[in-house]
């Protein structure tokens, strides 16, 4: 709770939000995982577009890009899941 | 027999599942990412799936409200010098402050000898580091917490330069500025 009130009552509240400590002097690592939850975030995606304006047609083909995108990414993850079932009712399907 | 066991299992299969999408989505011409060779930002990782594992493997990664006091060195953590990192596509510069923010040494790639395109290198970032931590080592700056914006190829470079000039690096915070309502960018690159 008074982590959470820190966090609010600071604009920018350093060395406490996007912050990772170092292990073992693993300091790859520490890297690695700030990068991850950054790009896991969204944050990383958020400063790399907004470093040029995007004109507004641009937005709308990006936007439908990735909507076929994540369409066909679904799909193509039943599909896989389909074909990789175990119990099939026809082992092996057209070899009968 | 087969085949009529078969139609059978067919109907009930085709009105249970739907159709799949099973053409890709297109890349059209002004969209083709490929074609653009991707730029190292230091960002290795990025995509790294097992982040849950990595999380449950660990523990005290994340500062809570007690680790401004934990002692690194002797020195409470809120009072530990900073090292700035401020990474660019064309630059890399280092600035070594004390916890108040003022400012102890400043380096960049610039500085250190290296002109124009190579600046913007990892090669550079870490050389630069290196040196740079040489110098604070000289001062009696052994333990510092690092503070990187930007994204660049000397990102990951810069912070593993310092801990190979013998900097002991305590935490590793970004402070990229990020807004989500920024105010109009500048126009767009014409490639």
């Amino acid at each position: 709770m008074f982590i959470t009130a820190r966090l609010l009552a600071n604009r920018h509240p350093q060395f406490i939000a996007r912050t990772v400590f170092v292990q073992n002097n693993n300091v790859d690592d520490a890297c690695r995982l700030i990068n991850r939850i950054l790009g896991k975030e969204g944050i990383l995606e958020q400063y790399r577009l907004t470093r040029y304006y995007e004109k507004p047609f641009q937005t709308r083909r990006r936007v439908n890009h990735e909507r076929c995108k994540a369409i066909y990414n679904e799909d193509m993850e039943r599909k896989i899941k389909f074909v990789l079932r175990k119990n099939r009712h026809e082992p092996f399907p057209g070899c009968s | 027999m087969l085949c009529a066991i078969r139609n059978s299992l067919r109907a009930p299969l085709a009105s249970v599942g739907r159709l799949f999408h099973t053409t890709p989505a297109q890349a059209t011409e002004k969209f083709d990412h490929k074609r653009i060779p991707q730029d190292d930002e230091g960002v290795q990782g990025e995509k790294l799936v097992d982040l849950d594992s990595v999380l449950k493997a660990k523990q005290n990664l994340f500062p809570t409200l007690e680790s401004d006091d934990l002692l690194f060195d002797g020195t409470p953590y809120k009072h530990l010098p900073v090292c700035n990192i401020r990474v660019s596509h064309n630059n890399t510069i280092f600035t070594l402050t004390d916890a108040a923010g003022v400012v102890k040494l400043l380096k960049s790639c610039g500085v250190e000898g290296f002109k124009n395109t190579k600046k913007g290198t990892n090669i550079a970032a870490q050389t630069t580091a290196i040196s740079l931590a040489m110098k604070a080592i000289d001062r009696g700056i052994k333990t510092v917490r690092v503070k990187v914006r930007g994204l660049g190829p000397g990102r990951l470079a810069a912070v593993k330069g310092l801990q190979m000039g013998g900097l002991d690096i305590v935490s590793v915070t970004d402070t990229t500025r990020v807004s989500w309502n920024p105010p109009r960018p500048r126009k767009a690159r014409r490639l």
